[in-house]
């Protein structure tokens, strides 16, 4: 059960790429955003502990269980509402990147929208499928894929073009105090953790979390890396003109003896994978949220048949995220990102001291009977 | 009813699949036409823009030297995108960048202004950030004409050239795509760009041009680029010479390394230079073996010092910095708007003191 929390955790942080993640925290990295990495490193560490003990106390209850225990029902479900559209907010915008990435450099003749329907099609189903289901899923995108970020991620900081003069010219600004934005972004790589809002149904009840010392590290390590490598490749001040800066800096990578030799198209297909596994993870969470809120719905983790209600669910995520990228062009995509990554921290962190105030009061309870 | 929604469910799925493919842009590939060079000029005397030049490969299914084919087309326009788009009227199918290798800049384009060509070059989706940037001397499209013998198929000579796989020269630096973007928006490094001149039916890469932010500004000869290459890459399979008591000695490298450190000395900054080098003769006057080797080497230690004194008193004089000197300053002072000015300040005075250690590891095969 270990595993598949960690799972999680390195699924959202390798999925910060596609969240203009490494753009937002390179536009800011004179001003602060080096800083805004340690203390989110320490915020964020924080945050996903309280949030294990949390998930220690009620194994077996998702967050929509958790809140009903404690909250009248006419409080709970705009709470739940609220947070799924924050979870289809999170797979949308990976979604939609992602269709236009395939456009700006695989091939600009297809349309984005068209990419974009046969990944929602795609979504649709695997989303739709049982808690059990998509947790094995993850399990089998970790195991296929993460290899192949590591074989990226080695050959990028092992590179001989990688600038360190650079890299230090940018660390020695780690005297500018943190600002918000940058924070915000770089918070987000933590927040892996909080996937187990309804992944905590399949815990059973002696369930412990251990290692959890490699939370910092590991997320730590994949932020310095998503900042620090483009930097090293494109210097100090080019890396601030790029747009898609990962795939621009797998780009400039090349493999001598590999079968390709433009990284870029490893990468893209890596970022397929990883980005349809986030999405469906993301509305699978968002929609049994959703469905916690019909009367008469008991939460399952693996039922016999899909509810259809599963179905009507995920179709309006694909027809919202359609929607939305109809409608939005990539510079309001950027912008929605930017705001939806700090609107972020202030839902989490009032969402976990929430939970935790919950989990202290069940803990004193217990010690009264 | 169910048994007749689902089918047509599927088939409903299976058509909008059908439909998306078809939209998509995929040409077969012998509808393409790959580029493999392209070269930038100015536009011709009294008329604006440029003149491009592409290198498009003749697909072939015989690969044997000699048997690569290319085809050269020239066009003039106002802006890249344009002759871009006007080129492919000339020619009968789809113009494919996604092979591009070499991306050649005519020398007077480079001398004059060089950033609006960027533009063209960064924005595009299918310019590989691996290509290799050059200079072409005289100009892009003599270069573009050049036919090599021994082609095996299109293109290869220049892969070869550029990339470690061919030949692997110490006076030829190949400059990626990327580098070259880098080094032109950074601040404490300078753009270098190798000079590809045409020679009978061949290309020939031996000098160096050191750019700043606009323009070409200096060039570097064969040894100086071969310098270079020693202290900045650090390049192992290149050699040394030392002229002693009239003789030529020339000693090919094993092993090399270099590091620089920026010092506050008195009143004045100094960089000082460390290189390491050890390698045994390749030409030696007989008895060399006899001789005391370190006499030989304080002599080699002294000739390459000066030699690397003066490039890097040169590359000063030219007010640019290829070596990435101010980069170095920035990453080792305390990070804020003042540090780049105070190099900007110190680097036209700025001293130089080059150590080098030979180490003399064998006379080769004979005394």
């Amino acid at each position: 059960m270990n595993r598949y929390f960690y799972y999680n955790i390195a699924l959202v942080s390798s999925l910060n790429l596609m969240l203009f993640v490494p753009y937002l925290l390179i536009h800011d990295r004179y001003e602060g955003a080096v800083s805004s990495m340690v203390c989110a490193t320490f915020a964020g560490t924080a945050l996903a502990f309280l949030y294990s003990h949390v998930m220690k106390v009620f194994p077996g209850k998702g967050m929509p269980e958790i809140l009903s225990l404690f909250l009248p029902k006419f409080i709970s479900v705009p709470i739940l509402l609220f947070m799924s559209l924050m979870w289809l907010m999170a797979s949308s915008i990976a979604l939609a990147g992602y269709a236009v990435l395939i456009n700006r450099f695989f091939n600009p003749d297809t349309s984005s929208m068209i990419v974009l329907m046969l990944l929602a099609g795609v979504c649709i189903y695997t989303s739709t499928r049982s808690t059990l289901t998509v947790m094995f899923v993850i399990e089998m995108a970790m195991i296929v894929n993460l290899p192949i970020v590591l074989f990226i991620l080695f050959k990028a900081s092992t590179s001989s073009n990688l600038d360190w003069d650079a890299i230090r010219a940018v660390a020695q600004y780690w005297k500018v105090p943190p600002k918000f934005e940058p924070f915000a972004a770089s918070i987000y790589v933590f927040t892996g953790y909080t996937n187990y809002a309804v992944f905590n149904r399949l815990n059973p009840h002696n369930f412990r979390i251990r290692y959890r010392w490699l939370i910092p590290l590991i997320c730590f390590l994949v932020l310095l890396i998503s900042f620090f490598v483009p930097i090293g490749f494109h210097g100090t001040e080019a890396v601030a003109s790029y747009l898609y800066i990962w795939s621009v800096t797998s780009d400039s990578l090349m493999l001598g003896y590999g079968f390709i030799e433009r990284v870029i198209f490893l990468f893209l297909l890596l970022f397929l994978n990883l980005t349809i596994v986030y999405t469906t993870t993301g509305w699978h969470i968002a929609m049994e949220m959703v469905k916690s809120c019909m009367p008469r719905m008991k939460p399952q983790i693996d039922p016999a048949r899909t509810p259809k209600a599963n179905w009507f669910i995920a179709s309006a995520f694909a027809l919202a995220t359609l929607a939305a990228s109809y409608f939005l062009n990539e510079k309001q995509n950027l912008t929605i990102t930017q705001y939806w990554l700090m609107l972020r921290v202030y839902v989490e962190v009032v969402m976990v001291f929430l939970l935790f105030f919950f989990s202290l009061r069940a803990g004193r309870k217990k010690l009264g009977t | 009813m169910t048994r007749f929604i689902r089918p047509l469910f599927m088939l409903a799925v299976v058509l909008l699949v059908v439909f998306a493919i078809s939209g998509c842009g995929f040409r077969d590939i012998d509808k393409r036409f790959f580029v493999i060079a392209m070269g930038i000029d100015p536009a011709p005397e009294g008329q604006k823009g440029y003149s491009i030049t592409l290198r498009l490969a003749i697909p072939s299914p015989k690969i044997e030297p000699g048997a690569a084919k290319t085809q050269v087309e020239t066009i003039n326009a106002t802006t890249i995108a344009e002759a871009i788009r006007l080129l492919k009227s000339h020619v009968d199918k789809e113009l494919d960048f996604g092979h591009c290798k070499l991306y050649l800049f005519g020398e007077r384009l480079i001398q004059t202004d060089y950033n609006d060509s960027l533009e063209w070059v960064s924005r595009r989706r299918d310019v590989q950030n691996i290509a290799y940037v050059a200079i072409g001397r005289p100009d892009a499209k003599t270069i573009m004409n050049v036919e090599p013998q021994g082609e095996r198929f299109p293109g290869n000579t220049i892969f070869l050239l550029f990339g470690n796989d061919g030949t692997q020269s110490s006076y030829i630096i190949n400059e990626q795509l990327f580098d070259f973007l880098r080094r032109v928006g950074e601040k404490g490094m300078d753009p270098i760009l190798p000079i590809m001149r045409k020679e009978d039916n061949g290309y020939v890469v031996t000098r160096l041009g050191l750019l700043d932010k606009r323009k070409l500004v200096a060039e570097l000869n064969p040894q100086e680029t071969e310098m270079y290459n020693q202290i900045r890459d650090r390049y192992a399979k290149s050699t040394i010479t030392a002229n002693i008591k009239g003789d030529t000695l020339v000693i090919s490298i094993d092993r090399i390394t270099s590091h620089y450190k920026i010092r506050k000395e008195g009143n004045g900054y100094v960089l000082k230079l460390r290189m390491n080098i050890g390698g045994i003769f390749e030409e030696a006057p007989r008895g060399v073996y006899d001789q005391d080797w370190h006499k030989l080497e304080q002599a080699f230690n002294d000739q390459v010092a000066a030699e690397a004194k003066r490039l890097l008193e040169k590359v000063q004089r030219a007010g640019v910095d290829p070596f990435g000197f101010g980069l170095r300053y920035r990453a080792t002072h305390a990070g804020n708007s003042q540090t780049w000015k105070e190099w900007e300040s110190i680097y036209p005075t700025l001293k130089f003191d080059v150590k080098v250690n030979v180490d003399i590891e064998g006379s080769g095969l004979v005394h």
